[in-house]
Order: C-alpha cells, then sequence, then structure tokens
C-alpha cells in the first residue's frame, strides 16, 4: 500500500497482448507465441509421438490464431482457444497422414497408441481452464523451467506469494483432472 | 509437526524450499500420517507429469518461424484477410499505428455509437502522431502526500509536482519524481528512493513500469493509453465523449473525454484512494492540426461533486534528456528494504492474528523495542521510530478487507508522544515468504 506495493507491469495479461496484437501491435502477438510454444508444443507432441510434426503443427496453429484473432470473443482465454485450433489442426494432420499412407491403419495407430502414454484429459487442457495467474505460474515453473525465485523475481512478487499460488494452481488441477476422470468413467 | 503444519509446508517441501531442520520434521511427519503421505504423493505425481511436460518442450523454439510466417503471408497481395488489410501498408514488428488506427476505428464504428467513434478516432491519430517518438518528458501535478504511493490520491490535498522522463526502446529508461519520492530505471535496475523515510527498494532488472506507476507511463505511451482505455471502454461499459474548441492563438483542439469506473463499491475503504480504484473523468486534449497530445486532466468523481486530481499541462517531445536523469544518488546511509526472513521464532508470529500482530508492533513502538517493530516492518526508519516511538494504544478495531488489497486492514487509534491522537487503518500483508504479517501503509 505504501512504500512497499509494486505494480507487475512486466507482464501484461493475455487479455492485453490480444488487444493490441489485433490493433496493430505484433510484436504482443510474438509475446504470446513466446508464452505458449512450449505448452502448446508438449499437448502436440503427446498426440502426434514426432517431434518435427508437433513443431509444424504448433507453427501452424499460431498462424491461424493470429489470422483469426479478430474471432476470439474471449480474449482473456486465448489459451484454451489456441489449444482448440490445435486440435483442429490435429485432425487435419492425422486425415493427411491417412491420405499420404493410403492406409488407414497407420493413423488408426497414432491415434491409438499416442494418448496411451497420455490419458484423454491432457494437462495442457486443464491447465488451459485455471485462472490466468495460477496458469501464468504453472507454465513459468514448468514450461519455462524457472525456479519459484526466479518466478518471484519475474513477476515481482514475494517467494511465499508464488508458493501459494503454485500450491492452490494444483489443487485446481487435480480437481479438474478428477471432474474429467468422473466424467470419462460415466461415459463409459 | 501437525497436520495443518506440514499441508501448509508440503509444496515448500516439494521444491526444497525448507531449511534442513524443517524438511526433516516433514518428512517425518509423513513416515507417520498415511492421509499427508497420500497428499504427498498426489502432489509429487502430478508435479512429476508437469515437469516431464515441460521436458519434451525445453527445446522449442517458434517464435521466429511463426513471425516469419506471419510477415509473409501479410506481404501476399492476394491475401485478403481482415488483418492483412489492416496491415497491408505498413508491417513493422514496433509499433504498427497507421494499423492501430484502422483497427481502432474499425473497432468503435462497429460498437460504439457515433460520437464514440469520433473520439476513438482523435486518439487513434494522437498515437499515430507519437509512434515514433525517441523521448518523451511530462511535467504536472498530482493531489496527493508528497511521499506516498505513486498512485495514490488525496482530493483534499494540495497539489504537488509531479515528472516523468522517458527514453523509449531500443536502450528503454525512466525516471518518475514528486517532492518525496523517485523511482529510476537506468537499463539495467529499477530503484526506488522515499526522502523522508531515507528508505529504497531495488528491483535487480529492468522495468516497463513499478511501484504503482503504471498509470502515469500509460499517458506517457499514448498508444498503450489507448489501447487500454478503449478496451476498457468496451469491457467496462465507459463511455466517450468528443468536444471541439478553438484556443486564444486560434489553432482547434480535440478533447476526448474517458468517464472511467473502477468497478468497486462505494462502501470498499480503497475506493477514490488510489488511480486504479477511483472513478475518474480524463480529458485528453489534442491539437487538431499537429494531433498531438497537449494536455490532460483527471478529475476525481465522487458522490460531493468532481475535484481535479491531476494537471498534466506540459509535454515535451523528443527533447534530448541529461544523462544525470538515469542516476540517482543515494545518501551512505539509506536503508533497503529487505523481504521478511524466518526468525528462529517465526512460528510465534506467523501464528498471529492480523489484530495481533498490529498490537504487538504498536506495543514495540510504545516501548521503543526497534529490534522488535522491526518484525513487523522493515526497516523501521528513523523518522519513524521519532514519530511512533513512546505511543499510547488508545483503541484497536476488527480487522476488514478490500476488494483490490490482498491484506488486511486494522482500525486503531493511538496517541503520539506529543499528545497528539491519531485514528486511521494499519494495512499489514502476510504474502511473505516467512509468512509474518507485515505493516504495509496506513501509518
Amino acid at each position: 500500500m505504501n512504500s512497499l506495493d509494486q505494480d507487475t507491469g512486466a507482464e501484461l495479461s493475455d487479455e492485453e497482448y490480444v488487444v493490441s496484437s489485433r490493433n496493430g501491435c505484433p510484436d504482443h502477438f510474438r509475446l504470446l507465441v513466446q508464452r505458449y510454444q512450449r505448452p502448446l508444443f508438449a499437448f502436440l507432441s503427446s498426440r502426434l509421438g514426432n517431434q518435427s510434426e508437433a513443431e509444424e503443427a504448433a507453427q501452424e496453429s499460431f498462424v491461424r490464431a493470429f489470422l483469426s484473432l479478430k474471432k476470439l470473443r474471449k480474449p482473456e482465454s486465448f489459451y484454451a482457444w489456441l489449444l482448440g485450433i490445435a486440435g483442429r489442426v490435429l485432425k487435419e494432420q492425422f486425415r493427411a497422414v491417412e491420405r499420404r499412407q493410403k492406409d488407414r491403419a497407420v493413423a488408426e495407430t497414432l491415434l491409438a497408441e499416442n494418448p496411451s502414454s497420455e490419458p484423454e484429459y491432457p494437462l495442457e487442457e486443464v491447465i488451459a481452464v485455471l485462472p490466468e495467474s495460477y496458469r501464468q505460474v504453472i507454465l513459468m515453473r514448468y514450461y519455462e523451467g524457472l525456479s519459484c525465485q526466479d518466478v518471484a523475481t519475474r513477476l515481482e512478487m514475494p517467494l511465499g506469494t508464488v508458493t501459494k499460488t503454485l500450491s492452490r494452481a494444483y489443487a485446481l488441477l487435480r480437481q479438474a483432472l478428477q471432474a474429467r476422470e468422473s466424467a470419462e468413467t460415466t461415459v463409459n | 509437526m501437525n497436520c495443518a503444519e506440514c499441508r501448509e509446508s508440503l509444496l515448500a517441501c516439494l521444491e526444497g524450499l525448507l531449511e534442513a531442520e524443517q524438511s526433516r520434521q516433514c518428512q517425518a511427519h509423513f513416515e507417520s500420517c498415511e492421509a499427508c503421505r497420500a497428499e504427498y504423493v498426489a502432489i509429487s505425481r502430478l508435479q512429476e507429469r508437469l515437469t516431464a511436460q515441460g521436458r519434451v518442450a525445453a527445446e522449442v523454439s517458434l517464435v521466429e518461424p511463426v513471425m516469419r510466417v506471419l510477415h509473409h503471408k501479410q506481404i501476399e497481395p492476394e491475401r485478403t484477410t481482415l488483418m492483412s488489410i489492416l496491415f497491408k501498408s505498413r508491417w513493422g514488428f514496433g509499433l504498427g499505428a497507421v494499423a492501430t488506427a484502422a483497427a481502432v476505428l474499425l473497432i468503435i464504428g462497429l460498437a460504439a455509437p457515433k460520437a464514440q467513434a469520433k473520439a476513438a478516432d482523435v486518439l487513434a491519430k494522437g498515437a499515430k502522431a507519437v509512434a515514433k517518438l525517441t523521448s518523451i518528458h511530462l511535467r504536472g501535478q498530482l493531489r496527493t502526500l508528497p511521499a506516498d504511493n505513486f498512485s495514490y490520491i488525496d482530493a483534499n490535498s494540495a497539489f504537488y509536482p509531479i515528472e516523468l522522463w522517458k527514453q523509449f526502446p531500443p536502450e528503454s529508461k525512466w525516471r518518475i519524481e514528486k517532492p518525496g519520492r523517485v523511482i529510476v530505471m537506468d537499463g539495467q535496475q529499477t530503484v526506488m528512493y522515499i526522502k523522508p523515510a531515507n528508505e529504497a527498494v531495488k528491483l535487480p532488472q529492468p522495468t516497463p513500469s513499478a511501484f504503482d506507476t503504471d498509470w502515469l507511463h500509460r499517458i506517457a505511451n499514448l498508444s498503450d493509453t489507448i489501447n487500454n482505455e478503449l478496451r476498457l471502454a468496451q469491457a467496462q461499459g465507459w463511455k466517450l465523449d468528443l468536444a471541439e474548441e478553438t484556443a486564444v492563438d486560434g489553432r482547434l483542439k480535440s478533447i476526448v473525454t474517458v468517464h472511467a469506473k473502477s468497478g468497486l463499491s462505494d462502501a470498499d475503504y480503497v475506493k477514490n484512494k488510489f488511480f486504479h480504484d477511483a472513478d475518474t473523468r480524463r480529458v485528453y486534449r489534442f491539437d487538431a492540426q499537429n494531433e498531438r497530445l497537449e494536455a490532460v486532466q483527471i478529475y476525481l468523481v465522487r458522490s460531493g461533486g468532481e475535484v481535479q486530481i491531476f494537471d498534466l499541462s506540459q509535454i515535451d517531445y523528443d527533447q534530448s534528456i541529461d544523462p544525470g536523469v538515469w542516476q540517482l544518488d543515494l545518501p551512505a546511509d539509506v536503508s533497503w528494504y529487505k523481504e521478511p526472513e524466518k526468525l528462529p521464532d517465526n512460528a510465534k508470529y506467523t501464528a498471529m492474528t492480523a489484530e495481533q500482530a498490529a498490537r504487538a508492533f504498536f506495543e514495540a513502538c510504545a516501548k521503543q523495542d526497534w529490534n522488535e517493530a522491526g518484525k513487523f516492518m522493515s526497516p523501521v526508519s528513523q523518522g519513524l521510530k521519532d514519530y511512533l516511538g513512546g505511543l499510547e494504544i488508545v483503541s484497536l478495531g476488527q480487522p476488514f478487507t478490500s476488494q483490490s488489497y490482498g491484506g488486511r486492514f486494522i482500525p486503531y487509534e493511538i496517541k503520539l508522544k506529543d499528545g497528539t491522537v491519531k485514528k486511521h487503518n494499519l494495512a499489514v500483508r502476510n504474502d511473505n515468504p516467512a509468512h509474518r504479517w507485515q505493516v504495509d501503509g496506513g501509518i
């Protein structure tokens, strides 16, 4: 409040980056790519099982996202929306594999094998529904490989706040994963 | 260690942030408590999964490839997407001022009445007019307390001067100063000095904004102001007005007014005390010929009527800034703010309620036990020792919270040693590594 308050101008929200990207600041889209390239790649890689195809799909997803940015109704949900685009790119990629191979079995194998190492509810999808402040800390800690102290420095917040945020983020992630598992069990 | 303490420390334990003894106690508890062990295992598994996913993506670098593709797509003549139309005449990875103007017009033109579209047009042209600045110098005055937070406003206070010098990228630097406080970001680090307290705070990295100065930076960077004001106008339903007038020199002026709402209820304690928590009417005055921003007035809108709280009448564009502006000479005996560290008897303090902590702090001040007072505030400056030393506690009230503040406020009444009675609310927060309540304001 008094001398010790610090704002966190260094990290803008997804919403702010999206709005300024569509208002003519492509540099801000660059920052969104920087923020989400790793979780998006991890998501695609676990589906495709091939690093170069995952990279290609991630690149295509970002390009489509930029060109469709005006259609994004909730800029604060950029990451969830990006994963939706990536899902469509993924389907197209599987179809392309089918066409190229002219062998449906190859694509089926891909679809069947890769999700087996990762359940139907991948972490990246669950991370996407976290409130932004929690998501930001999870992404920095695990996808950027920063220590808790580094996250605290980067976000200009006390270390204790980072560990509390992380702790709460874990709880939310576990709840979301359990909810998806129960839904899956019910369906089956 | 009991279950509650163990759960509290679980994450710190997993992250290796506990001291050896605490870590040993935590591990010992896991051995004996099945429920906590299960919790520990569940979180470890989640952590392992996250670590594995992060490792998969550790080497990926898509930024440049993506931006190259986008660049290529934007300059293709046959592209007819909306974004390519907007960027067609100008693509650069800096400020796309033409595109900004077009996009702004489009958004407002579709979503808002004509008057708002015209107001947005003036703002957008203002951004275009200053899109390639190398530096800016703002000199204005603010109703505040000279040494308080840079965002603090006090409608009953006199005006005090406030100045900003800003050098834009590639070599970003800035300085903001009012009579009792100064911040310098010299390209390497950001340091704030509070003059009466002879106290300084250092962030060891360059920052685009820090220590609650965001509202002033936004005025300096007009493009951000426009994006922000328009975004909020759309999201919060704020109103934009446009008026024109002829100045005494015959030049035409365009005046854009933004009616901003904080979203806080009138009952919230911090409402109208800080820029972001205030309902304001912001008036931007542009020269209609060169389209540059010339002046800004901000009014606090409250039930008793409007009060002007900020007046910016001098804006120097692209003037060379004396290198001395980026230097901050601090007294040799300056006290540096340190984040609270865990004490040998830390548990005694973490177990306190906010009210108990406030009482303990005031009692330490009453006894002039500055070592004890320092456990609730670091550092306790000499000025504060002189002010609070020997006080007498009259009463402490029930803590309360605010929607926009993460700590607690404790109403207090104290009698100072000169006989003055002070009645106010002490702000304390405990979101620090030591989890101790720390005095954060309200003295």
